[in-house]
């Protein structure tokens, strides 16, 4: 009964973004409650959900801030994006606007985030392949030459959609690793949580005695 | 209840209910943040039709209290049959009788029986032993907040993650029988001068368990003063060699006590899966302390399964068994593996195996009979006489732990080197000192036996197998559970955001005029679990959280689970925002980011359709527009107040139309009004003046003179800039002593606005000359009209420091002094310089 109240040492936040409809907040809502929303409505504010994820054996809190699509709510998502560790960008691929809106989507990223921020592009809906728009080979170069990380995904099947949530955990926990993300910066989207030298999970506990049996 | 309060003693508390933790019982937790004396936590109890709240404060204790109540669930799982907790029957009437019922019967699940036993310091909820025991409710809700706010005092998710995985438990495991070896021998002293794999490696097959006793390891006075032997090693060393070939084993750990010392190993294929090991030894020799006598113990987790071995030797001589009973009592109570929170006791565990020199010996027999009886092989008659058995079967020892039959000879006293009976002049009768007992489920006994071959000791080795049922964790079903019950409390974790409905996102008002203020109501439902506070927010950029034309009534606020919150949200366009307006620069339109405290934000978009008013419009602008303001295109409006150069067919007026209209009417109305422009208006007069010159009429304008005057004053006023443009501002005032700077400063002024200011200087003049009907006094009239002429620039009387109040009225008396020369000074010669 002794745990420590913390039991993940980092918070990272997302946000996720991109035109409306795309699909954000069923990648949320597929990766937080594992369930597509056939008929999601729009948001309108931004939404709010966290899950615990495993990297490297660290656990890690995820604040992600799926936020509202439409283009009126614009100006007013930007406020979102300071702080942001990791960026989701969402793109539909039956829908080649919301492709074509992309270049707008990044620039915001990049004016609003530090250069750290790790950015993922999705193109979600992959479960429509026969209404595809955008071919992956054209987007994957789109990526490529911007340095994003890619992945096509489908928030209805969930296809790839934890991927990309934990692929973007791995490449920040890599930056505070390597020490391109100064965790003391107020804007690296990471902050530490004092960790328990916990021996109260099972799996810590085998840790901790592997030395106490030692012959 | 307690005899006092708070209680200090164990007596000062008195049984008042016992619960049985079955399917009935149910526990629920909230913590709850109170306002200034921090957390308190509910702990929600009930048991078939009773419910009890208790407030606890939040520490060790109440861990404890919850952490048990958690176990005695999780302990449920495990117990089959379930008990019939026939044991309460007795507290039904509230009594608090600790009185031993006698009535469960040897060798059944003796739990209950210990835990009466210690009823005088138990039988509370908390009493580990009782809890062991009970049956445990299938549910309890986690506790919810404390899980959205990542912390707690209790419960954190930690705990609850654990508690989730021990409900969990026979989803993620499954039993695996392990050969259990449990010997005990009292070695007299003596050094292992023979191989010992007669005692341990007998059998075909290698235990995965060993769990090895000695007792009077060493009876020197060093050995007994310093816990210091040789004999340690030496021991270990013959303990190692005859251990079965068949396996390799890993040592989990050595304890020793003066002469008891406990080894014990595990196979090495089960090393990886030994976890929290733990020793500790209780003396209970000399003084109830030294370790002459005593017990130690080893415990440690299997897999998924808590194991216990104690090695004890209890006290000596035939006739002090109760001496045995209570050494026994005492390791019970102060075995303690400290190194866990709470402390565990042999109680604590799965299963417990018990070996050692007990002492028990058989009483009241005549030596000669028992040893015929031994001869004949006849053991039944002896084990009645036999005080373990004896007391076994009271309770008064042993109570919950099981001892197979005994089918060997007596193993005690032997001339060492023999197998012949002591031969000394005590000629001891025989007796079964040593023994192996155990507690727990799933404990089948294979062998009891003796080791006579073994000589060396007055003693013979005993040795015991056990098929012991270890529940082994499937690392990928304990994955691919861990990983649901973490789903579970993310999606909780996500459920008790805090959540709410808005009943509009989208609040669109009617036709907005200047002055005219509309409402509309917003209701924030909080449909939540959790209380929400709320609070509009700004923008990035953003100097507020809404436009300056808007306001919302209350901007932040609290509102409980299932309740509700009704916001005003008013539209009112004045003098600060009407030009904006006008202009186009805003429009009535705005999205306000109401923010959950911890959650999400919502937006609520706020539109509008402004009517243009001649009310902030520039006077630039109205002298180019010859007819009612509502009768000119919004663009054109727009174009005119963008404008630098104002192209136009038509030659402007010389002052805005509006101006000369109100001032035309004072004129001739109101030169000798009493206190004209030092009362106010009515608010529905200057909507009508409004809609009179914005619409045009051919009716005289409506209003009192004092609206009039009013209306006045506010068209000045609601002007983007006023009629010395700002930045002239500080020139002016610095020029406010010297009549002929100021002059020459309202000569540079842009032309419409010197027309205005002349022409309103004029007709000041005009209104003074009538002061002995209206009263009216220059330096109040140019105090008034200093601020409208001299406004100040924007967000200079922002600051209320006294310093800057000194400055300000510094400030306002040269704007007077401005403006008072243009009163009392002939006019003339600048009209006509025009
Ligand atoms: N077939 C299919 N439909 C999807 C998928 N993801 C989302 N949708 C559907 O697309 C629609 C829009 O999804 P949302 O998640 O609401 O889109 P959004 O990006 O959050 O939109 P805004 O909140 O307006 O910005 C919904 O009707 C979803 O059911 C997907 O992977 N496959
Ligand atoms: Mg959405």
């Amino acid at each position: 009964m002794s745990a420590g109240p913390y039991n993940y040492s980092y918070i990272f936040k997302y946000i996720i973004i991109g035109d409306m409809g795309v699909g954000k907040s069923c990648l949320l809502h597929q990766f937080t409650e594992k369930k597509f929303m056939a008929d999601c409505p729009h948001t309108i504010g931004v939404e709010f959900g966290t899950r615990i994820i495993e990297v490297s054996g660290q656990k890690i809190k995820l604040q992600i801030w799926d936020t509202a699509g439409q283009e009126r709510f614009r100006a007013v998502t930007r406020s979102y994006y300071r702080g942001a560790a990791g960026a989701l960008m969402v793109y539909d691929i039956t829908r080649r606007s919301t492709y074509n809106h992309l270049s707008s989507w990044l620039t915001d990223t990049r004016n609003l985030t530090n250069p750290s921020t790790v950015i993922f592009l999705i193109g979600n809906k992959c479960d429509l392949d026969a209404q595809r728009d955008v071919t992956y080979e054209e987007a994957k170069q789109f990526a490529d030459e911007n340095g994003l990380m890619f992945v096509e995904a489908s928030a209805k099947t969930g296809e790839n959609v934890e991927e990309a949530f934990l692929e973007t955990a791995k490449k920040i926990y890599q930056s505070i690793q390597d020490g391109r993300l100064d965790l003391n910066a107020a804007e690296s989207g990471v902050q530490h949580k004092p960790s328990q030298p916990g021996r109260n999970t099972l799996v810590n506990d085998q840790q901790v005695n592997k030395d106490t049996c030692a012959c | 209840m307690s005899s006092r309060m708070p209680p200090q003693l164990i007596s000062d508390l008195a049984i008042e209910r016992v619960l049985p933790v079955d399917a009935d019982f149910g526990c629920e937790i909230e913590s709850d943040i109170r306002d200034e004396d921090g957390v308190v936590v509910y702990v929600n109890i009930s048991s078939h039709k009773l419910k009890l709240l208790f407030e606890m404060v939040p520490g060790m204790k109440t861990n404890n209290f919850v952490g048990e109540i958690f176990r005695a669930e999780v302990l449920r799982k495990r117990r089959r049959p379930p008990p019939e907790f026939q044991w309460l029957h007795k507290y039904a009437s509230g009594a608090g009788s600790t009185h031993n019922s006698g009535s469960s019967c040897p060798g059944m699940d003796n739990a209950v029986g210990d835990s009466m036993e210690r009823g005088v310091d138990g039988l509370t909820i908390q009493d580990e032993s009782i809890a062991d025991t009970l049956l445990g409710s299938p549910e309890i809700s986690v506790p919810r907040q404390s899980i959205a706010k990542g912390a707690t005092p209790i419960a954190a998710r930690e705990i609850v993650i654990k508690y989730q995985m021990a409900m969990r438990e026979q989803h993620y495991t499954y039993t695996q029988a392990l050969r259990v070896y449990v010997g005990t021998w009292n070695v007299n002293g003596q050094p292992p001068t023979v191989g010992i794999s007669e005692w341990l490696a007998q059998d075909p097959d290698p235990p995965d368990i060993y769990a090895i006793g000695f007792q009077e390891l060493d009876l020197s006075k060093e050995a007994f003063l310093f816990n210091d032997t040789p004999r340690e090693e030496e021991w270990q060393e013959a303990v190692l060699n005859g251990l079965h070939k068949k396996a390799r084993y890993h040592k989990v750990a050595l304890v020793r006590l003066v002469g008891m010392m406990l080894l014990v190993f595990v196979q090495e294929q089960h090393a990886a899966y030994v976890r929290a090991v733990a020793t500790e030894t209780v003396g209970t020799g000399i003084m109830g302390k030294m370790g002459n006598k005593g017990g130690v113990g080893v415990r440690f987790e299997l897999h998924s399964t808590s194991l216990c071995f104690v090695n004890s030797h209890l006290a000596a001589h035939v006739e002090e068994y109760e001496r045995r009973n209570q050494d026994y009592h005492d390791i019970c109570s102060r075995m303690s593996f400290t190194r866990f929170l709470p402390p565990k006791g042999i109680n604590d565990h799965d299963q417990v195996y018990w070996l050692g020199d007990l002492n028990y010996r058989i009483t009241d027999l005549d030596p000669r009979l028992v040893k015929d009886y031994i001869d004949q092989g006849n053991y039944l008659p002896l084990l009645e006489y036999d005080q373990l058995c004896q007391q076994h079967s009271l309770k008064n020892v042993y109570a919950g732990y099981q001892e197979g039959n005994i089918t060997f000879r007596p193993t005690y006293k032997y001339d060492p080197g023999s197998d012949n009976w002591d031969s000394s002049e005590k000629n001891r009768v025989p007796a079964w000192c040593d023994r192996v007992l155990w507690k727990g489920d799933g404990i089948t006994q294979v062998a009891y036996r003796s080791h006579p071959k073994l000589r060396i000791s007055d003693h013979k080795p005993v040795s015991s197998l056990f098929d012991s049922q270890i529940r082994v964790i499937d690392a990928a079903k304990y994955r691919k559970i861990h990983e649901e019950v973490m789903k579970k409390l993310d999606k909780l974790e996500n459920e008790f955001l805090p959540q709410v409905m808005v009943d509009n996102t989208e609040v669109i008002f009617d036709t907005i005029r200047y002055l005219e203020s509309q409402t509309r109501d917003l209701i924030i439902a909080n449909t939540g679990q959790v209380p929400v506070t709320f609070e509009f927010i700004k923008k990035l950029d953003d100097s507020s959280y809404c436009k300056d034309w808007l306001n919302i009534e209350p901007y932040s606020g609290f509102i409980m689970p299932g309740e509700k919150c009704d916001i005003k949200l008013e539209v009112y366009v004045d003098k600060k925002s009407a030009f904006k307006l006008n202009s186009g620069e805003d429009k009535l339109y705005d999205i306000l980011v109401l923010h959950l405290d911890g959650g999400k934000d919502i937006f609520i978009t706020v539109t509008g359709t402004y009517e243009r008013s001649c009310f902030g419009s520039s006077i630039e602008a109205l002298v180019y527009i010859s007819v009612p303001v509502r009768e000119i295109p919004l663009g054109r409006l727009m174009e005119l107040e963008n404008a630098k150069e104002v192209t136009s067919t038509q030659d402007p007026y010389p002052i805005p139309k509006e101006i000369w209209f109100l001032v035309d009417h004072l004129y001739r109305h109101g030169l000798k009004q009493p206190h004209l422009f030092e009362e106010p208006g009515l608010n529905s007069d200057l909507l009508q003046i409004r809609n009179w010159l914005d619409n045009g009429s051919p009716d005289p304008m409506p209003g009192s003179i004092h609206s009039v005057a009013e209306a006045l004053l506010l068209l000045l006023e609601s002007t983007a800039e006023p009629i010395i443009p700002y930045n002239l501002h500080s020139v002016c005032l610095d020029a406010a002593n010297n009549y002929v700077q100021c002059k020459q400063i309202v000569m540079q002024l842009p032309e419409h606005r010197k027309n205005v200011f002349l022409y309103l200087c004029a007709f000041l003049q005009e209104v003074l000359c009538h002061a002995s009907y209206n009263g009216l006094d220059t330096k109040i009239i140019a105090a008034l009209f200093g601020t409208i002429f001299l406004r100040d620039p924007p967000r200079s009387r922002g600051d209320l420091s006294s310093q800057a109040r000194m400055n300000q009225q510094a400030l306002d008396r040269k704007k007077v002094n401005f403006v008072y020369h243009f009163l009392v000074n002939d006019q003339s010669d600048f009209i006509l310089g025009r």
